[in-house]
Parts: structure tokens; C-alpha cells; sequence
């Protein structure tokens, strides 16, 4: 794949994000979010497991990221 | 060699006092909650290369929206002797390409030893924290915040930047001569949590790397004008990546997560990450993991497995494997264990998690690597 084509791919996910964050979506109450701060659905849980595979691939392949740096908030409050 | 870290921890203290410093925090020393949790992880690859990883993390929660984390790791690194017979092509091709140092004795184990911290502390929707990463030719230390920031009750917005600064002291080696050096690099992100209903949740971002300094491995040669010379990457690089994840939860007690990342960066390496989870609960406080990953990338403009001349393309050379053509996969399967819910009747279990994964990863390079881990998690 050429550069130009990459490039061009990555302006076209970042117009999909911001048509996603535009996007409205149905109103979840917060007593409603009980499956949504499960264990096996929580971002910060895996924050931890994922941040160590980042580091080992990171180590093999020539591309970074994907975890957002710091990390990011739950959209749960 | 002596590489120390001081700003780092400079702005570490700084920033505690800072952040943790309200009167009612002082008087009060009430802890919510702690975390506390050993973790072991074993790595060995198809070129014997082994490193074992002893690690530690501690968080607390104090009143009025304070926290605090900790982590250490200590790594052993155990690369190892040249086996081919002395003299051999095989043997000059190993110490040719070999990400270590080459000094006296090829036909030796090299092993070094890693030691890692990483202290945080996060007021309300504001983080800050600093990372040091030493071992015997490399100090890396790095500040990052982050500040996050609730639009409404269904989106999170996350703003986040880190500095960090290298410190490179190759050791003695008979075929290269590489003098210290340093590396920076500038991180910037933005991510976006989405609630989308009440089983489902995306997180999708952007993030920005400025890398400037010494970027090849001081060790590695490559094949010339008929001769080895070292390595030698640009040293000013911009990375930059959009990903996208999607978390969903499923009526059987499951939860799958997609996900998929795109990079590219100025040397011209063009990634593509797809990724699959798939949670499942078999009792009640267990779990099993499934994970599939797929990863390609095309190589840099100036990677090339053997150059004509000596000035390579455009003054660079390389033929590591990191910057060529390359395809990846990588299955895992972990199964964790809320130790409490499982043996209610023994207090001693009581708020302890057990976790136990293995990875096999490999690529296009007939390259292969295992993962293993296991980790307690106490909460108290």
C-alpha cells in the first residue's frame, strides 16, 4: 500500500470518528449501565493487560499506539 | 555507567503535592479503596531469546477524588550465544544482525536486567505521572497527563500528552562504534468514549508522535557494497494512528470487542491492526478470554535486506525487521478467577483475583513468540 493511499485512509477514519461523536445515540440512564461496567466490558480494566502487549509488539513491529496514551475516561458518570 | 533520573522525579513530587494537597486529604488519610497485585510473565521466542518479568502494581483511592498508583517491573533479558560454528557464514550473519553487543565473545549468553517504575497521581478528571526505565546502556524517563472531560451522561472526551527523554549509552562492541546519544519524544491524543446503549460502548482516538534522536539499534550492521556497515535510520520520525473499539455485551453473560488501528508515519510504513475479544463467564466470579489478532504493515522507504552501495537510499540503512514488509498473528486465551465469589467460605480468598494467560504470537519473518502470565489482584 502506498503512503499517499495510508494517508488518505487515516483522514477517512478520523472523519468516521467525528461523525460518530456527532452521532446521537438513546439515552442510557445511569441505573441502567449495570452491564456496561461488568468486568468483562470495562476499557480500564484491560488498560493494564493491553498497555503490556502494546509494549511487546512494539518490539517486533515498526508501528506504535492504539491505546490512546494515558487512557481515556469510562463515559460512565 | 550512571544514568540517573531527576527531573522526572522532580515533577513527580511536584506534581503530588500539587494535585494531593487539600486540607481535608491531610487530616482525613482515609483510604477508599486499594489494589494491590503481583504478576509474573515469562516471554521466549524462535531465536531463544528469553526474558522473565516480575512485576507489581498498588493503586489507592483517597477522599475528595484522589488517586494514586504505582508500578514496578524488574526484567531479566537473556539473548543468546552465537551457535553456529566460528568463522562460519552462518556465524558472521548472526553477529552481523545481532541486537546486542558483540565484545570479545559472541559464543557467550548476553543477559541484562531491566528495572521499571511508574508512579501516578489523578485528582478529579486530571492525571500525571512519570515513568523511568533503566538498564545498563539505556535510560528512558517520560511525564504524561491526561484530563478527561465529560460532555454529557453518554460521552467522554480524554486529552492526554507525554514527554519523554533517552538517554543511550551502547556498550563495548567490536563492529560498531556508535557514541551516546538521545531520543526524545512528544505524544499527543485524543480519545472518545461513547456509550451507545445499555450493552454496548465505543472508544475511538487519534494519536501524534514527534520522535527525534537516535532511532536504529547501535548493535545491528547490514550487508553494503559487499561489506557491513552499521545501521542508520533518519533521525526525525512523525507517527501518527486512529483506532476504533467496540465493547459488546451479550444476553449469554459474553462480551466480544472489535477493533481496528490504523498508522502511518514519515518513513513510510503503513499499519493495519484488527483485533477480536471474546469474554465468556463460566461461573459466577469466572471467566475465560478468547483474543485473535491480525497486524501488517509495508516497509520503510529505505529498508532494504542488502544495499548496492554504502550510502544506502538517501544516506539510511536497514535491515531490521521491525521497519520491513511484515504480517503477524496472535491468538491468546486467558482465564481469570475472582478467588472470593469461588470459595466464599475461605475469608482468606476473600476480594483476591487470579489471572492466568498465554499468548502465541508469530509473523511473516518465521519469527515466533510465547507468552505467558499469571498475576494475583487484592483488593482491600
Amino acid at each position: 500500500m502506498s503512503h499517499g493511499r495510508g494517508l488518505r485512509l487515516w483522514h477517512a477514519l478520523m472523519v468516521v470518528c467525528a461523525l460518530l461523536g456527532a452521532s446521537g445515540c438513546a439515552q442510557v440512564r445511569a441505573y441502567q449501565r449495570e452491564r456496561l461496567t461488568d468486568r468483562i466490558m470495562s476499557f480500564k480494566a484491560e488498560a493494564r493487560e493491553d498497555a503490556r502487549l502494546t509494549k511487546s509488539f512494539e518490539a517486533r513491529e515498526g508501528s506504535t499506539g492504539g491505546n490512546g496514551g494515558a487512557g481515556g475516561g469510562c463515559a460512565c458518570n | 555507567m550512571q544514568l540517573k533520573p531527576t527531573r522526572g522525579v522532580l515533577v513527580l513530587v511536584t506534581g503530588l503535592l500539587t494535585l494531593t494537597s487539600r486540607p481535608a486529604v491531610a487530616a482525613g488519610l482515609e483510604f477508599d479503596e486499594q489494589t494491590a497485585g503481583p504478576m509474573f510473565r515469562y516471554f521466549a521466542d524462535s531465536d531463544h531469546v528469553g526474558v522473565k518479568s516480575y512485576m507489581a502494581d498498588y493503586n489507592m483511592t483517597l477522599p475528595s477524588q484522589v488517586g494514586m498508583s504505582m508500578h514496578w517491573n524488574t526484567e531479566q533479558v537473556t539473548i543468546p550465544a552465537v551457535h553456529a560454528p566460528v568463522g562460519s557464514q552462518e556465524a558472521v550473519d548472526a553477529i552481523t544482525t545481532a541486537s546486542r553487543p558483540i565484545s570479545g565473545n559472541a559464543y557467550e549468553d548476553f543477559v541484562k536486567v531491566r528495572n521499571e517504575f511508574q508512579g501516578g497521581v489523578t485528582r478529579g478528571p486530571a492525571e500525571l505521572d512519570y515513568y523511568v526505565s533503566n538498564e545498563s546502556d539505556y535510560l528512558a524517563q517520560q511525564i504524561a497527563g491526561r484530563y478527561d472531560l465529560d460532555l454529557n451522561e453518554q460521552l467522554n472526551l480524554s486529552f492526554g500528552s507525554s514527554y519523554g527523554w533517552d538517554d543511550i549509552e551502547p556498550l563495548a562492541d567490536d563492529d560498531t562504534q556508535t557514541g551516546p546519544s538521545t531520543k526524545t519524544t512528544l505524544h499527543m491524543n485524543a480519545v472518545a468514549t461513547q456509550v451507545v446503549s445499555s450493552t454496548t460502548m465505543v472508544r475511538y482516538g487519534v494519536e501524534y508522535n514527534v520522535v527525534e534522536g537516535l532511532q536504529h539499534n547501535p548493535y545491528r550492521n547490514v550487508y553494503a557494497g559487499g561489506t557491513n556497515v552499521p545501521e542508520r535510520h533518519p533521525e526525525h520520525r512523525e507517527r501518527r494512528d486512529a483506532f476504533v473499539k467496540l465493547n459488546r455485551f451479550f444476553d449469554n453473560r459474553s462480551s466480544v470487542r472489535l477493533s481496528y488501528r490504523l498508522y502511518n508515519d514519515d518513513w513510510g510504513i503503513v499499519s493495519h491492526e484488527l483485533s477480536s475479544k471474546l469474554s465468556q463467564y463460566i461461573t459466577q466470579g469466572m471467566f475465560v478470554r478468547y483474543q485473535y489478532r491480525y497486524y501488517t504493515q509495508t516497509p520503510a522507504r529505505f529498508y532494504r535486506d542488502e544495499y548496492l552501495t554504502t550510502n544506502g537510499v538517501d544516506g539510511y540503512l536497514s535491515g531490521d525487521y521491525r521497519v520491513g514488509p511484515l504480517s503477524a498473528h496472535l491468538f491468546g486465551l486467558s482465564l481469570n478467577f475472582d478467588l472470593g465469589t469461588m470459595a466464599s467460605s475461605m475469608p482468606v480468598f476473600g476480594r483476591t483475583a487470579l489471572v492466568i494467560g498465554y499468548e502465541r504470537y508469530f509473523n511473516s519473518n518465521n519469527y515466533s513468540a510465547d507468552f505467558l502470565e499469571t498475576g494475583l489482584d487484592f483488593r482491600f
